[in-house]
């Protein structure tokens, strides 16, 4: 019956915590060296056997030695102890330590704070859409523990905590969203370089060599998201977006060169197309726009070789407006630059020479040096396959004259070579084809699977000229995308398109689909991508324009004092007593009888007093007592009759209006 | 609103850590500019601000009135019943229940609903003898996040007597003064001659029950023993033995209890004060009372 403040923790409470940090777990397991999620896991299990028993970790020595086998293991992980992962992972192994060791009520506030903490470390590691959705679960379980633990423990259900604290967040959420339009977002200039780590991240080098897209094939991750605010959507065969323009072949292998300033842009007319394209973070400089971007956005550069290029890595989510253009402009080209544009390495196959050649020879016209190049993948039996081997750096001849079976980069780099051979100068561009409309939020989502590299050439009359040589040996690539041609192939034996592709196609998992990438857009684009500008933008809106950070902060606090006070006056109002009715009823007809000269003495019970009442207002005996027999009857009765309860409010009523006539016979006694 | 009897609120040791949670947030929010992370920052600012009003209300509309005490011995433990009505139409949760400045002990009530009561026990040492008075009673909750803890002071009167700790003798003084009518009486209790049975009432020394009778079948019956006492037994504050007057009242208290259990009238005389003799609760707590009060 004693319960001393700092004893055991209680068992419902941790339960809370425990199941708050397997939410947590989720964007840990993803973005950590696996051992230190695990051993999260493993101590939180542990600790469910361990403390009905009363153990714990108590000797101190070994606590410190586990921490210093914790540090050496996190260096060994990651080769460094500084660092976002490396970080987190450390938060994390004290935390299984002190899960461990802990066993007072305030330790285990100690936990629920560093959950939070952990709930931080999680949006470090990633900040989509089902990562915000466990860490919030996790938050709202977090909570769920805190509230459980200090509302006392008689009330063993599930849900009276868990109500408690959704009522607390439900509550807070106008405040939520306030602070997030409001709160000034100054950048500290104390910067944390805690940069995730990117080489995981998906996305295509600056380098095509044969294999180098066909990895990313596989690649459901989102590349970027694109909407079009004008609503003027592109055909389905225009939706090539740019990203990477590559000037320096090598036969099968295409580099990326910084080409030089001398490079004019070009600058094409008519009407252009705008976007709001979202990107994903990749670690590199390119950004991309449909195919070809003829404006720069803020913070980017559009290229020689019109590709738009970032002024730093792209290192977190970013939104930017982007203009295009679909139409061909003519240009001239530099000899100087032509030449470069020709450049072939002097091994390349002997085979492949004299067959560019041979094309130049019969019609030196750019245009029948194309078409005919186009023939040759068409009717020489080349076909396209997901997986078409091994080829090496200077295979081309391999490719072009054996094998003939390759993949886009394949196609695109064997065009762009074989169309140098022939004089005619050409490069690879690198970038996303067609992608996956979302009926529902109005935007296109590119996938790393939509990767796709092609040629551009260059014509005299046309200037730089798309080229999809692809196209030609797998029109329904380009046509439906990959996805698609993914499908076609799989009906026709090549490959198995697995069971759960085949079900996520289903109508109703396809909505689900749709709905949940509408979300997750629009929590990316509105959520993620409010900063300091759109803060400015919205401020500027509402007619605030020009808040320094402090007046921000200010408004922010009072609009917290305001809400507080709003609070705790609506939740006074809501928590007042629920007035008794049969009491309220009985104290009106004791007010009445008061001001008609028998006031009831507070010690008077209510048959007495009816008595007394009676024998002092003979013409209202009968009322006085049906009132009196009533009110015993409800108020001490077993149950609440609903007739009784009536007839008492009516008697009530009706007790001294016959007096009404002449009240002041009986005042002033 | 009666702003008298708003509580106070106080933060806790674990508000410190919430607001180094938060700044750890913030800070790492606005290095990285990351958004989620402010959402973050923002959800845990507001759960907090959204917390005071809470734990306000939570002991706001709370009242707490004690009930009588019985009178304790000094270095027993005083029991004061507290009953706590919750006079709102919302339930309430964990609420601590503690008497300021006694040294006890603070109960924990888990939840009182809509317009019920809760009666606790508070336990807390008896000190010194004497009279007491309970002012104050106070009411906290660190619901419903622990960060802050709102206390409700509630003013009360509840007066209990602490009686002086029995020490000493055992042994009745024989004979200590004579009656004034100086005639032998025959009194029930601790003796040499026997008197009888009589039926066993609970509460009764079980060392005199006739326990052969018992295993014979009959039912419990305690053997009467009678002493020759000389007149009724006065204990006299002026020759108990003792060096210092609580030593004394001490021995006064353990005697009162002596008597009382064996049966024997007894009267009490203090400077100023006497009692005459008699047996039984009231008498008994009488005597008591006055040496608890005595000066």
């Amino acid at each position: 019956m004693i319960r001393k403040r700092d004893t055991r923790i209680p068992r419902r409470p941790l339960l809370w915590l425990a199941a708050a940090l397997l939410f947590v777990l989720p964007p840990l397991f993803d973005g950590l060296a696996f051992w230190v999620p695990t051993l999260l896991l493993s101590a939180i299990a542990t600790k469910f056997w361990m403390e009905p028993r009363g153990y714990r970790l108590r000797f101190l020595p070994l606590k410190l030695a586990l921490v210093v086998a914790a540090v050496v293991a996190i260096f060994i992980s990651y080769g460094a102890i500084k660092g976002i992962e490396p970080g987190v992972s450390l938060i994390i192994v004290l935390m299984s330590l002190k899960i461990f060791e802990a066993h007072t009520a305030r330790e285990f506030h100690f936990m629920v704070m560093l959950g939070w903490v952990l709930c931080l470390c999680g949006f470090f590691l990633a900040q989509d859409l089902a990562i915000a959705v466990c860490i919030m679960i996790a938050f709202t379980l977090l909570t769920t523990a805190l509230v459980q633990f200090y509302r006392g423990l008689a009330a063993g259900r599930i849900w009276p905590p868990l109500r408690g604290a959704l009522v607390l967040l439900g509550q807070g959420m106008p405040l939520i969203v306030l602070l997030f339009l409001l709160f000034p977002r100054v950048t500290a200039g104390f910067r944390l370089l805690l940069t995730p780590n990117l080489t995981s991240a998906s996305g295509f080098s600056d380098r095509l060599s044969p294999g180098s897209v066909e990895s990313l094939a596989g690649s459901t991750a989102v590349a970027f998201r694109a909407e079009f605010p004008d609503d003027n959507l592109p055909p389905r065969a225009a939706l090539y977006w740019r990203g990477l323009v590559m000037t320096h072949g090598d036969g099968m292998e295409w580099r990326f060169r910084e080409t030089p300033s001398s490079t004019s842009q070009e600058l094409r007319g008519g009407t252009t197309i705008r976007q709001w394209v979202t990107i994903e973070p990749h670690g590199a400089l390119w950004m991309f726009a449909l195919d070809r971007p003829v404006t720069a956005s803020p913070g980017a550069i559009l290229m020689p070789g019109n590709y738009l290029s970032s002024g730093q890595p792209i290192m977190k989510q970013r939104r930017y407006e982007v203009r295009s253009s679909l139409e061909m402009a003519r240009q001239d080209l530099q000899p100087s630059e032509r030449e470069s544009l020709l450049e072939v390495p002097a091994s390349i196959s002997p085979r492949a020479r004299e067959l560019a050649q041979s094309w130049r020879a019969t019609d030196p016209d750019p245009h029948a040096i194309v078409g005919r190049a186009l023939d040759f993948f068409q009717t020489q039996r080349f076909r396209y396959s997901l997986s078409p081997g091994e080829y090496k750096r200077n295979d081309l001849e391999e490719f072009l004259f054996r094998r003939r079976i390759g993949f886009c980069e394949h196609y695109a780099a064997s065009f762009a070579t074989l169309m140098r051979l022939a004089g005619v100068p050409a490069r690879v561009v690198v970038g996303y084809l067609g992608g996956e409309f979302n009926e529902m939020g109005h935007f296109y989502l590119v996938r790393q699977s939509d990767t796709h590299a092609w040629c551009e050439v260059w014509l005299p009359d046309t200037g730089w000229t798309r080229v999809d040589p692809t196209s030609v040996v797998a029109p329904e690539r380009v046509n439906f995308g990959f996805e698609s041609f993914l499908e076609r192939n799989a009906s026709a034996g090549e490959m198995s398109p697995g069971f759960t592709r085949t079900f996520a196609r289903q109508p109703f998992f396809a909505k689900i689909r749709v709905t949940w990438q509408t979300l997750n857009y629009a929590w990316d684009s509105r959520v993620l991508g409010f900063d300091a500008e759109a803060q400015e933008a919205l401020t500027n809106e509402i007619g605030l324009p020009d808040l320094k950070p402090v007046s921000l902060l200010f408004l922010s606090a009072i609009i917290a004092a305001g809400f507080v006070l709003v609070l705790a006056i609506w939740m006074q109002f809501r928590a007042r007593a629920q007035p008794d009715p049969i009491r309220s009823l009985y104290a009106r007809f004791c007010a009445k009888a008061a001001r008609l000269g028998a006031p009831r003495d507070p010690a008077e019970g209510p048959v007495h007093f009816a008595q007394r009442a009676a024998e002092f207002l003979p013409e209202e005996s009968g009322r006085i007592a049906m009132i009196s027999n009533s009110y015993v009857a409800l108020r001490y009765g077993r149950e609440i009759d609903v007739s009784t309860l009536r007839q008492l409010a009516h008697e009530v009523h009706l007790f001294g209006s016959g007096r009404r006539a002449n009240p002041r016979s009986h005042r002033g006694r | 609103m009666n702003l008298a009897g708003l509580p106070r609120l106080r933060p806790t040791a674990a508000l410190g850590g919430l607001v180094f949670v938060l700044f750890a947030m913030w800070y790492a929010a606005s290095s990285q500019n990351n958004a989620a992370a402010y959402l973050l920052f923002f959800t845990l600012s507001s759960l907090f601000v959204v917390s005071i009003p809470h734990s306000l209300l939570n002991v706001a509309s709370l009242k707490a009135t004690t009930e009588s005490v019985k009178p304790t011995f000094a270095g027993d433990e005083v029991s004061l019943p507290v009953e706590v009505t919750n006079q709102s139409g919302k339930p309430r949760y964990g609420i601590r229940v503690q008497v300021p400045d006694s040294g006890g002990n603070e109960q924990a009530v888990d939840e009182i609903a809509a317009g019920r009561a809760a009666r606790v026990l508070i336990r807390f040492p008896a000190r010194a003898r004497g009279e007491y008075d309970v002012k104050r009673l106070c009411l906290a909750s660190a619901f419903p996040l622990g960060v802050l803890r709102a206390t409700k002071r509630i003013n009360c009167h509840q007066r209990f007597l602490v009686y002086p700790k029995p020490e000493g003798n055992p042994r009745l003084p024989r004979d200590g003064a004579r009656s004034a009518h100086n005639r032998p009486r025959t009194e029930l209790g601790e003796g040499d001659d026997f008197a009888g049975v009589r039926a066993y009432k609970p509460g009764q020394s079980q060392r005199q029950i006739d326990w052969k009778a018992v295993a014979r079948g009959h039912p419990l019956m305690t053997k009467q023993y009678t002493t020759e006492a000389t007149g009724a037994l006065y204990l006299d504050f002026a020759t108990a033995p003792g060096s210092d007057p609580e030593a004394r009242l001490a021995q006064l208290a353990l005697w009162i209890i002596e008597a009382e259990r064996a049966r024997r009238s007894y009267g009490l005389r203090l400077p100023g004060t006497e009692i005459a003799p008699s047996l039984g609760q009231a008498h008994f707590h009488g005597c008591l009372r006055a040496l608890a009060l005595f000066k």
